[in-house]
């Protein structure tokens, strides 16, 4: 069970790679649903990332974790998660999650102030859950199509339909708005941190996988469909994949 | 500038550590069953393979890669029916296959999922499995939903993917937080096939079973 201790869904930023390529629609080839049509770009995105991560993001980050403290690096975690907690407060109330945005907003209250600015998260222990949101799940809950799968250099996998996010989640969130002087050191911490939290997620990946590329992929768009649907997306669909024949090897759709 | 935003899904990675296991059944799996076997029988080889995983969390490091091993392996052959499993995830190269190559292939998975489940639960940190409810699929299937609950973490939830088969319940899939497995895997083998060939795909999976193997 070691291998399940992250608590947050965060980008495989130093995974895998990839190209903006703009909202286009999703692609078909011989009319089937291809996630992936810039699987070769996206390729070579990845192969970049990878060779980033292995040289210089996982060194620092294992030798980060090994002189930080656990409740230190919790702490870090915890502090960063609340600053980019406004963002998921902003998108309950835009996917009309009236009920959980107020919650979401009480809880970024209360962890940033009795949780010493977000330092530690004294709202999960009084009952106020927390919530993953984002501009990509508002978009589908609006009715847009995911559009293709994207492999974004320093930021891994994403989609068409996610990238608004950026924006979104930068504008959300108070560091934006410090000076670049006191930015740079904390951003730094923050992937840094970012990329400890990911060690034994990337340890399993190696482990587990025989394409990394395409497992990631996979469970990436799996895992936003699952989010989309707030962890309870339909039964109906899971079973597809029994009576679909064997004539291709298209992914299992479950939304 | 915070770069990296909360999108994205590493945890779906983490999770799939419990949905990749499967073990060998006997006999080519039938969707339609004879005789049906009550929905709770169901519920009963979920829990059968639940229990045997908690005592063996428990007792893993006494045990060794070895020992969980052989405690896990003949209990996933009954719960899971990996013949339908391994057509599912080979997708059409099923069908390239004379009846010698699937044999071989379906063992070769078997032997797979066994590493992977005595690879990966090795540990026992107060995590409980509870099953919340079941949902009825197509063709008599059924979804056995359930959580993996830890005292310091939040739940995880593994859906069951079940059929019968020979009058018994089979587990053929598992969704650990949304992520199935088998639509994983189907993904990755017809890409590793599409890169290096069939021949590719078999040598790199017995290469993870060695690996796992000596990792303990």
């Amino acid at each position: 069970m070691n291998a399940l201790v992250l608590k947050k869904p965060v980008l495989l930023a130093f995974l895998a790679a990839g190209v903006l390529t703009g909202c286009a629609g999703t692609q078909t080839v011989d009319g089937e649903y291809n996630p992936d049509p810039y699987e070769d770009a996206n390729r070579s995105f990845y192969r970049f990332n990878d060779a980033l991560d292995r040289n210089v993001m996982r060194p620092v980050a294992e030798t980060y974790a090994n002189v930080t403290p656990k409740p230190v690096r919790n702490s870090v975690t915890n502090f960063f998660d609340n600053l980019e907690y406004l963002n998921v407060i902003l998108h309950s109330f835009l996917q009309g999650k009236l009920k959980q945005g107020f919650s979401d907003a009480i809880r970024f209250t209360v962890n940033s102030t009795m949780g010493i600015g977000g330092l530690f998260d004294v709202a999960s222990g009084m009952g106020l859950k927390e919530h993953e949101e984002d501009f990509g799940q508002t978009l589908a809950t609006w009715g847009l199509d995911q559009g293709p799968f994207l492999n974004l250099p320093f930021f891994g996998p994403n989609t068409a339909r996610n990238t608004p996010d950026f924006a979104s989640s930068y504008l959300a969130n108070p560091l934006t708005y410090f000076s670049t002087i006191f930015l740079f050191p904390v951003t730094a911490l923050n992937f840094v941190n970012t990329r400890a939290n990911l060690l034994e997620a990337t340890e399993f990946v190696e482990e587990a996988s025989i394409d990394p590329y395409s497992f990631i992929r996979e469970a990436y768009l799996q895992q936003r469909k699952y989010l989309i649907h707030d962890g309870n997306p339909p039964a109906e669909g899971y079973d597809d994949i029994f009576d679909s024949g064997l004539e291709d090897d298209s992914m299992l759709i479950i939304e | 500038m915070p770069l990296l935003s909360r999108q994205g899904a590493p945890r779906a990675l983490l999770i799939v550590a419990l949905s990749a296991p499967w073990g060998l059944a006997q006999g080519e799996g039938q969707v339609e069953a004879a005789p049906a076997p009550s929905v709770s029988a169901a519920s009963q080889v979920v829990a059968a393979l639940h229990d045997k995983l908690l005592e063996v969390m428990r007792r893993g490091a006494a045990l060794g890669y070895q020992g969980r091993h052989q405690e896990l392996a003949p209990l996933i052959s009954r719960c899971f029916d990996t013949p339908v499993i391994a057509k599912i995830v080979l997708g059409r190269h099923w069908q390239a296959l004379n009846d010698a190559e699937k044999a071989e292939f379906t063992a070769l998975f078997d032997r797979f999922s066994a590493a992977t489940y005595a690879s990966r639960f090795k540990g026992y940190d107060g995590e409980t499995f509870v099953e919340v409810a079941q949902a009825p699929l197509n063709r008599g299937r059924l979804l056995v939903k359930t959580e993996l609950r830890r005292p310091r973490d939040e739940a995880v939830s593994l859906d069951y993917l079940t059929h019968q088969t020979g009058g018994e319940w089979r587990i053929i899939g598992v969704i650990a937080n949304g992520v199935n497995d088998l639509s994983l895997k189907r993904v990755e083998y017809a890409s590793v096939i599409k890169e290096k060939g069939y021949n590719g795909l078999l040598d790199a999976i017995s290469d993870k079973i060695r690996a796992m193997e000596a990792g303990g």
